[in-house]
């Protein structure tokens, strides 16, 4: 698969909702299966339980089911990150707090885990991004170590790169990472408010976003991910948006939230008096935003999906861009102009 | 720098705070108390808590995280008196969960005590009648021209100002009318998407724009100007000291007692009533009066601890949970255990204090919470008062031993029954040696033990 040239974006319009509270609480991020099940990855610190991995029906929003629970034991998870479906359909989790990874399968059942706590080669410290390339190494974004590393599937060190620090390639509590098809590496750096891009061993190629809340700005910036096109989504935790660059890190538009209500929250409300007459008395504008997201993920469809983690509820976007070849467009010109034909 | 220096350091930093480590006290001590004390009063001087970490660890919650966050909040902030002060108008405006149920309204309510707690009185005040779970929790919502509720008009003066005995039904009946309209608007129900803040509304159709006599003045008056003279009238100065007093310096009989039974301070209160009178309400001008007073150095150890208080207190003595880790829902626990549920007292009137904190139950709460968090050796504030000891001599008698163990959990005074016990422990295996890895290991146990019979004693229980 190339890339395009360059694209034609027509547009990339709110598809849907999935999900509501008590079934998707706080989600920190997203997987979906070929059969389309949503998979959510919640996390809060309450009392009780506080992670638990979601399951619901892409077509009509039903809840099918919570897997994993917390804990330390085999498939648990207590202060779960990001997840991952691998080749084989399973599901791998990073845990900061139990600094391992962990394989499940998509019911629920312990597949595996690796990872030790420490600064060594292949020990982990709040292990929170991570990311396979296409041989199905693992990048693990290592966060306290501020560093990433690349490990085997099964958790054998490979190379490791990242100091603490604001420079090019050093990181300040470094947090999602992608790769896109060519191997290349994208890390959010949290802290310095920027993404940092890598070859896949590590050397630096460029970093986009500046701390602030302007158009390409970054405040604290979560998950990122890449899609076929090279163009760049990162999760803005702190502006409650999501925005994208383009393979050459060029902010191109933001996404601040459009959710509708989805099917369960509709049936919900459909079912309760009260709440319907508050809802109805209310301003819905903030309804519609995203709440602090923690990481956004791409299909091969071209559907976005962001984990609206202070609104329990995964939000779902439409690409829609035409590929352009060489010969359909222009070169990019050294500078901008007023004439247009 | 000598003991007395220290113990008074330690002394402010219970009181203006929530306990401190040995090392911060040492530094504390070595400065000029009065420069201590204007550092508690400039919050702004020091950096917040570094709200981007806690958010990215600890992440949002539903009713659990406000106050466990708030907790993390108390043992890692840097401002201790701001935080300090938000717990005290908890406890004066006392405003619960239960009837709400909405966090987000909570939460925005601790962030104001945050935000104002230390600036003046007319302006915490208006702060808090604009204030959205204020309203609720005492049915301003519910109070309308024609129809008013006199909920809030009530508490505001009985509660939050004057005290009961300052002011007559009519100042009730007019302080309410002029809060009418003063109301939020309807957030975004909880199902199916989560909390959504609610914020002030006024709304002059249902405002009694009429005219109001209120503790002798007449006028056109709304919301606003019944602050205004509540917050001059001595009553309020006295209140507000008396409510001081019993946080920060000494226990009082409970709020429903101080019509009848006077202050156990009087001095005391006059000075702070006069510091709040010369400074038209400035909380930094009554606080700096009230810690930099005689009365306050020597009222050491004259309180019962809250357990929001002993909790963060043994978690500044152990030093963990300085940056976000799992399980800080467990303090949360402790504290509602103990009987304190932060963000959900059992009434207006908030909770009973001193010797009130203790029970039977509460007791052993207290007692057990303190031996397990201080047991567990390879904490740092733990291995801190191990090496202390060890560097303070090869080999201890078994006075030197319990000595350097009370100086360095406290400085801690005891009296003779507790002594008693703790030296009875100390000789119980001869004197504290160092001089080989086996004695350093026997003797590290010895200490942890020492420390957990030192908090499990009477006086831990105090502040």
């Amino acid at each position: 698969m190339t890339r395009p040239y360059a694209l034609l974006r027509a547009g990339f319009p709110y598809l849907k909702t999935v999900g509501m509270r008590r079934v998707v609480d706080f989600p920190v991020d997203v997987a979906v299966t070929r059969d389309m099940r949503v998979f959510a990855l919640c996390r809060f610190e309450g009392l009780a339980g506080s992670a638990k991995i979601a399951r619901v029906a892409w077509e009509d929003d039903a809840n099918l089911g919570d897997i994993s629970s917390t804990g330390s034991g085999e498939g648990q998870v207590t202060w779960p990150v990001q997840m991952l479906l691998d080749r084989g359909g399973n599901l791998v989790v990073s845990d900061e707090a139990l600094h391992r990874i962990t394989f499940i399968t998509t019911e629920g059942e312990f597949v595996g885990m690796w990872g030790a706590h420490g600064s060594g080669d292949g020990e982990l410290d709040r292990p929170s991004g991570i990311a396979f390339d296409a041989d199905e190494n693992l990048y693990v974004v290592d966060t306290m170590n501020h560093r990433v590393q690349k490990l085997t599937k099964d958790g054998r060190f490979i190379l490791k790169w990242g100091t603490f620090g604001d420079g090019p390639g050093q990181f300040d509590m470094p947090w999602g990472i992608a790769v896109d098809e060519l191997g290349d590496v994208y890390v959010s750096d949290w802290r310095n408010d920027r993404v940092q891009k890598f070859t896949a061993e590590g050397e630096f190629i460029f970093e986009l976003g500046s701390s602030g809340s302007g158009d390409g700005q970054l405040d604290r910036p979560a998950g990122v991910t890449v899609d076929g096109d090279g163009d760049i989504y990162v999760a803005d935790s702190g502006n409650d948006r999501v925005l994208l660059f383009n393979a050459d890190g060029r902010y191109v538009e933001k996404f601040i939230g459009d959710a509708t209500l989805s099917i369960s929250g509709r049936a919900y409300m459909l079912a309760n008096a009260k709440p319907l007459r508050l809802r109805d008395m209310a301003d819905i504008e903030p309804q519609k935003r995203l709440r602090s997201p923690r990481s956004v993920r791409v299909d091969g469809e071209g559907r976005m999906f962001i984990p609206d983690y202070g609104s329990f509820r995964v939000q779902v976007y439409q690409k829609d861009a035409v590929p352009l070849s060489e010969e359909e467009i222009i070169a990019m010109p050294r500078s901008p102009t007023l004439q247009v034909t | 720098m000598g003991d007395r220096d220290l113990a008074l350091a330690a002394h402010l930093m219970r009181r203006a705070g929530f306990g401190a480590s040995r090392g911060e006290l040492e530094t504390l001590a070595a400065r000029p108390y009065e420069d201590v004390v204007g550092d508690l009063l400039r919050p702004e001087r020091f950096p917040e808590v570094e709200e981007d970490l806690v958010d990215r660890y600890y992440g949002w919650d539903s009713f659990h995280g406000p106050p466990a966050r708030w907790i993390y909040r108390m043992v890692n902030t840097r401002r201790p008196l701001q935080e300090k002060m938000s717990l005290f108008w908890h406890h004066v405006f006392a405003t619960a969960f239960f009837k709400s149920e909405h966090v987000a309204s909570l939460n925005r309510q601790l962030q104001m005590f945050q935000r104002v707690g230390m600036s003046d009185m007319r302006t915490i005040l208006l702060e808090l009648s604009r204030d959205p779970a204020m309203i609720y929790w005492l049915d301003n919502n519910e109070n309308v021209s024609g129809e008013p509720n006199e909920n809030y008009g009530r508490e505001l003066l009985e509660l939050f100002s004057m005290g009961a005995g300052n002011y007559t039904e009519d100042d009730v009946k007019m302080a309410a009318r002029a809060f009418t309209g003063w109301t939020f608007a309807q957030p975004i129900p909880l199902y199916p998407h989560g909390h959504y803040d609610a914020r002030f509304e006024y709304r002059p159709e249902e405002h009694d724009d009429s005219v109001k006599t209120f503790l002798g003045e007449t006028g056109r008056f709304d919301g606003g100007d019944i602050i205004d003279i509540i917050v001059r009238q001595p009553a309020t100065a006295a209140f507000i000291a008396r409510h001081l007093y019993n946080f920060f310096v000494a226990d009082e009989p409970q709020v429903p007692a101080w019509p009848i039974e006077p202050p156990r301070d009087p001095e005391a209160i006059r000075i702070l009533v006069g510091a709040y009178l010369d400074s038209d309400g400035d909380m930094r001008t009554v606080l700096n009066a009230m810690f930099t007073s005689d009365f306050f150095k020597e009222a050491q150890f004259r309180r019962v601890k809250s357990p929001a208080e002993l909790v963060t207190g043994v978690l500044n003595l152990v030093e963990t949970h300085r940056t976000p880790e799992p399980g800080i829902g467990v303090y949360q626990a402790a504290v509602t255990a103990m009987g304190q549920e932060l963000l959900n007292p059992p009434t207006v009137e908030g909770w009973h204090t001193g010797k009130e904190w203790i029970d039977g139950g509460a007791l052993s709460e207290r007692v057990n919470f303190a031996v397990n968090e201080v047991g567990d050796g390879s904490k740092p504030g733990i291995q801190a008062i191990v090496r202390r000891v060890s560097e303070s001599g090869s080999e201890l008698s078994p006075e030197e031993f319990m000595s350097v163990c009370l100086s360095l959990v406290g400085p801690l005074t005891v009296g003779d029954e507790t002594r008693a016990a703790l030296m009875a422990y100390a000789e119980s295996q001869g004197p504290l040696r160092f001089h080989t890895e086996a004695d350093e290991e026997a003797s590290a146990r010895r200490i942890v033990r020492m420390v957990q019979l030192i908090v499990s004693s009477m006086e831990y229980q105090f502040a």
